[in-house]
C-alpha cells in the first residue's frame, strides 16, 4: 500500500514539474502544446548523456538545456514571427517524437546505473516539485515580476504602456517553461522509469497540458490535480494492489480519463463559472502586435 | 524628478515645429504647443486632424520626423513611453489600458519600480490612499477592474499616472463614456489637480462645452496644422466649431414637430438576457408613432444593446412582444423585419454594420440581397447593384473613389454615411439608430443627425439610442432615460430637464421642485 502511494507521488512529480513549466508560459500568454515533445527530448538526451558519462547531474542539466532551447525556439516562432502557437507547438511535438525515436533507438534498454537514493522510498524530486509549486505561486502572486508576467498574459498592450518589455518577458517565460518540461522528461527517464524504449512517455505531456487548464492556472490546484491523476494512473496499472478483484483492469485503465471528463463537465457549468470565474489568461495563445 | 524644480506659471512641456509624415499624409505639420505648470490646455481637433499623432509624440509612442520636444526647458528624445513616464508625463487613455482581471492596486503598481521586488502591499496601499485623499478620489483599492464603472476605471488610470509621479497629465477624450454625474466629479478633480500644480492636456474631438468649462487655453488642429490657439475666455462654442471645421456649422438646435401618425412600433414588457445570461433588459414597454423620434438616453451597458438587438431580431427575448406596424414580429427573423419596414443602424459599424473585407457594393447588397428587383433570371444583377451603390455614394456624399473599394478603407464618417444610405434608401417605416454619431467628427455628426431628422419628417418613426445628452435633446420628441434594463420614465421634450434626465441615467429620480 505504501509502495503504491509512493509510486503515485513519483508519477505526479512528472505531471507537476512539466505542468508548472506550462503554467508559467501560459500565464505570460504563450501556449506550448508541444510539451510532450519537449519532455521526450529532455528524457532521451538526458538518458543518453547520463548513460555515456555516468553522471546523473549532467543528464539532468542536458535535459533542462534542450528543453530551454526548445522553449526558445517556440518563443522565436510565436513571439518574434507571430505564427500560430498551436502549429508551432505541434511542430515541436512531432519533431520530438520523430527525432528522439531515431536518436534513442541505439540506447534502447535499461539505464544500468545505480538508482537515485530515496527517502523511505520517496523520490527527492517530489519534494523539489512541491517546493517549485510554492515558489511559482509566490513569484506569480506576490512579486512585481509575477505581476508583470500575469499582465503580459492578460493584456500585453497594457503591460507595454506600463513600461514592460512584452517580448522579453514572454521569451523568458517560454524558455523557463521549456527547461521545466525538459527536466520533467529527464526525471521520467532517469528516475521514474529508467528504461528507454519507443514512445515511452505515452502522452504524459498531454495529460500535464490538460492539468494546467484543469488547475485554473493556480500552482496549488495543479499540485492537487497532479497527485490525483498520478494516483489514478497507478491505480489503473495495478488495481489489484489496492482493490483486488474489483472490476477488470481495463475498466480501471479508463478511470483517469473518465474522471477528467467529469471534472471538465463540472468546470463548464454555470455554477462553477459564477463561483470561480474565468481564470484563463485573456491573451493566451495570441501573438502581440504593437499598434 | 526633473519637474519638481519648475515653478507655477513656467512652461513644463513644449513641442516646437513638430512634423510627422505617414505614407500619403502629413499627420502633423509644424505643430507648436506648450503648457505651463497648473494650466489646463485643451487640444481640439476632429478625427484625422492629427490629434492622436501629436498625443503619441508627446507620450513617446511616436518619434517626430522634424521638430523637438522640451520638458522643463530641456530638449528630450523619447524612445518609448517609458522615457516620457520617467520625465513625469502621464497618459489617461480613452480605451482604458488596464487589466480587467487584476485589482485596482495591481493595475496602479504595474511596472512601477518603487513597488519593490516583493510587493509591499501595506505601504503601497497607504501611499495610494494618501494620493486619493489629496485629490479627492474615492475608490476601493481591492476591487477588480471589471467590476468598476467607466468613471472609476478612469480614476484608476489617473491614479496610476499620479503614483508614477506624473506632473503633466495627457487625457484622451476625458469625458467619453462617463455619466453626467461622473463627468461632474471628473471636472472637479481636474480642477483640484490643476490647483495642485499639475499641467493637464485634454484631447477633445467635439465636446465643446467641456472645453469651454475647464480649459485655460485651447489649441485647435485641423488637417495636421494648428489653426488657432487662444485663451479660452475669448472663445465661444460657435467660434470653436468654426475653427474646428473651417466653416460655419449648423449644430441642429431647431427641431421641427411633425404631425404624429399611427403607432409604428409597440413594445410590450420586453425582457432579454445578455451574453452572460443575466437579465439585462427588464420589462420595457413603449410606443413609437410615425413622425416621431424617441430618444433613449443612457450610459452604454444598461440594456440598450440588448433592446436594440431584440428589436432587430438578433437576440431572443424571454418575455414580451414586439409589434411592428400592427404585426407581431416577436418571432420573426431579421430579414422579415427589414422587409416589413424596419431599418437598423448598428453601433459597431466596423463589425456589425459592415464587413471590412467586402466592397461597398457587397456591403450595400446586404440590405438588398432579398429584393427581386436586383435579380435577373434568378441570379444577382451585379451591374444594377453597382449602379445603385454609385447612386447612394453620390447622393450621400460618401468620399470613396469608386464603389469597389473595401469598406475597411473608408473613414468612420464615410462608412456611417454608407450605412445610413443603405438603410434609409429602403424608405423604412422605423429606423433604429444605435449610437449613430459615436466617434464621428462634427461634420459627419451634423450629417447623420440631419438625416435622422429628415427620416422623421418623411413620416418614419425613429428610435435613437445615445449617450450624448446634447444629441438626445436636439433630436428627440420624447426622451426615455434608461438605467439597468429599464426605462426610468418617458418624458416629452417640452417637459424634459437636462439635470433630471442626467440623474435618471444614473438611476436617480430628482424630486419635483414646484
Amino acid at each position: 500500500m505504501w509502495e503504491f502511494f509512493i509510486r503515485s507521488l513519483d508519477a505526479s512529480t512528472i505531471f507537476l514539474i512539466a505542468g508548472l513549466g506550462e503554467l508559467i508560459g501560459q500565464r505570460s500568454g504563450v501556449l506550448n502544446v508541444g510539451i510532450e515533445g519537449a519532455m521526450l527530448f529532455g528524457a532521451t538526451l538526458g538518458f543518453m548523456t547520463a548513460q555515456s558519462t555516468g553522471s546523473y547531474l549532467l543528464g539532468f542539466l542536458v535535459g533542462m538545456a534542450i528543453g530551454g532551447l526548445l522553449g526558445l525556439m517556440h518563443g522565436f516562432f510565436s513571439i518574434s514571427l507571430k505564427v500560430d502557437q498551436v502549429v508551432s507547438g505541434m511542430g515541436i511535438w512531432i519533431l520530438g517524437f520523430g527525432l528522439t525515436t531515431y536518436l534513442g533507438a541505439p540506447y534502447a534498454g535499461p539505464l544500468g546505473m545505480d538508482r537515485i537514493p530515496t527517502v523511505m522510498g520517496l523520490s527527492p524530486f517530489f519534494v523539489l516539485a512541491v517546493v517549485l509549486a510554492g515558489a511559482v505561486w509566490f513569484v506569480l502572486s506576490k512579486t512585481s515580476l509575477g505581476l508583470q508576467i500575469r499582465s503580459v498574459g492578460e493584456d500585453p498592450s497594457v503591460a507595454e504602456v506600463s513600461g514592460i518589455n512584452v517580448s522579453k518577458t514572454r521569451y523568458y517565460c517560454s524558455i523557463m517553461a521549456g527547461m521545466l518540461m525538459g527536466l520533467s522528461g529527464a526525471i521520467y527517464s532517469l528516475d521514474y522509469n529508467p528504461v528507454w524504449n519507443y514512445n515511452f512517455l505515452q502522452g504524459w505531456g498531454f495529460i500535464a497540458l490538460a492539468l494546467v487548464f484543469f488547475s485554473l492556472w493556480n500552482p496549488f490546484i495543479l499540485l492537487g490535480g497532479s497527485v490525483l491523476f498520478g494516483t489514478f494512473w497507478q491505480l489503473s496499472l495495478n488495481p489489484q494492489l489496492v482493490l483486488p478483484g474489483l472490476m477488470s483492469r481495463y475498466v480501471w485503465r479508463m478511470v483517469p480519463f473518465a474522471i477528467t471528463l467529469g471534472v471538465l463537465l463540472m468546470m463548464s457549468t454555470k455554477w462553477f463559472r459564477d463561483r470561480w470565474g474565468s481564470a484563463k489568461p485573456q491573451a493566451l495563445g495570441q501573438p502581440y502586435f504593437k499598434d | 524628478m526633473l519637474l519638481k524644480q519648475i515653478k507655477p506659471g513656467e512652461i513644463v512641456l513644449e513641442a516646437r515645429g513638430i512634423t510627422k509624415r505617414f505614407p500619403g499624409v502629413i499627420a502633423n505639420d509644424q505643430v507648436n504647443f506648450e503648457i505651463k505648470v497648473g494650466e489646463i490646455h485643451a487640444i481640439l481637433g476632429e478625427n484625422g486632424a492629427g490629434k492622436s499623432t501629436l498625443m503619441k509624440i508627446l507620450f513617446g509612442q511616436y518619434q517626430p520626423d522634424e521638430g523637438d520636444v522640451f520638458v522643463g526647458g530641456k530638449q528630450v528624445k523619447f524612445k518609448s513611453p517609458l522615457d516620457a513616464i520617467d520625465l513625469g508625463i502621464g497618459m489617461v487613455h480613452q480605451h482604458r489600458k488596464l487589466v480587467p482581471a487584476h485589482t485596482v492596486i495591481e493595475n496602479i503598481i504595474l511596472g512601477h519600480p518603487g513597488a519593490g521586488r516583493i510587493i509591499d502591499l501595506p505601504r503601497v496601499s497607504r501611499e495610494i490612499g494618501e494620493l486619493c485623499e489629496r485629490y479627492g478620489f474615492s475608490i476601493d483599492l481591492k476591487a477588480k477592474i471589471w467590476q468598476l464603472s467607466e468613471g472609476e476605471k478612469q480614476i484608476v488610470e489617473i491614479l496610476k499616472s499620479l503614483y508614477r509621479g506624473a506632473e503633466v497629465l495627457i487625457m484622451d477624450e476625458p469625458t467619453a463614456g462617463l455619466t453626467a454625474l461622473e463627468t461632474e466629479k471628473l471636472l472637479a478633480s481636474v480642477e483640484t489637480m490643476s490647483r495642485e500644480n499639475l499641467a493637464i492636456v485634454p484631447f477633445i474631438t467635439h465636446k465643446l462645452p467641456i472645453v469651454l468649462r475647464i480649459s485655460d487655453r485651447v489649441t485647435i488642429l485641423r488637417q495636421g496644422k494648428v489653426v488657432a490657439s487662444f485663451e479660452t475666455e475669448h472663445a465661444t462654442e460657435k467660434s470653436l466649431a468654426r475653427e474646428l471645421v473651417g466653416r460655419d456649422i449648423l449644430i441642429r438646435t431647431e427641431r421641427t414637430t411633425v404631425e404624429k401618425g399611427k403607432p409604428i412600433l409597440e413594445v410590450q414588457e420586453l425582457s432579454a438576457f445578455n451574453d452572460r445570461d443575466l437579465m439585462a433588459l427588464n420589462g420595457v414597454s413603449f410606443t413609437i408613432h410615425e413622425g416621431e423620434i424617441l430618444g433613449v438616453a443612457g450610459v452604454s451597458g444598461n440594456g440598450q444593446g440588448e433592446l436594440v438587438e431584440v428589436l432587430a431580431g438578433l437576440r431572443p427575448s424571454v418575455k414580451g412582444k414586439v409589434i411592428l406596424d400592427g404585426k407581431d414580429v416577436t418571432a420573426m427573423s431579421s430579414r422579415k423585419r427589414w422587409q416589413l419596414g424596419m431599418g437598423y443602424v448598428p453601433a459597431d459599424r466596423n463589425h456589425v454594420g459592415s464587413i471590412g473585407e467586402f466592397s461597398l457594393v457587397e456591403n450595400t447588397r446586404m440590405n438588398y440581397y432579398f429584393d427581386s428587383s436586383f435579380y435577373t433570371r434568378g441570379s444577382l444583377n451585379q451591374h444594377k447593384m453597382r449602379a445603385f451603390t454609385q447612386e447612394l455614394i453620390n447622393e450621400y456624399g460618401v468620399a470613396a473613389p469608386n464603389p469597389e473599394v473595401k469598406a475597411k478603407n473608408l473613414s468612420g464618417g464615410n462608412l456611417q454615411k454608407l450605412i445610413m444610405a443603405r438603410v434609409l434608401s429602403r424608405n423604412p417605416r422605423l429606423v433604429i439608430a444605435h449610437l449613430p454619431t459615436q466617434g464621428l467628427d462634427i461634420g459627419a455628426i451634423e450629417f447623420v443627425r440631419n438625416k435622422l431628422h429628415e427620416a422623421k419628417e418623411n413620416g418614419a418613426g425613429v428610435l435613437l439610442i445615445s449617450e450624448d445628452l446634447d444629441e438626445i435633446f436636439s433630436l428627440s420628441d420624447r426622451i426615455a432615460p434608461m438605467y439597468e434594463g429599464k426605462f426610468m420614465d418617458i418624458v416629452p421634450i417640452e417637459q424634459a430637464r437636462r439635470d433630471a434626465v442626467g440623474a435618471m441615467m444614473a438611476g436617480i429620480t430628482l424630486e419635483e421642485e414646484i
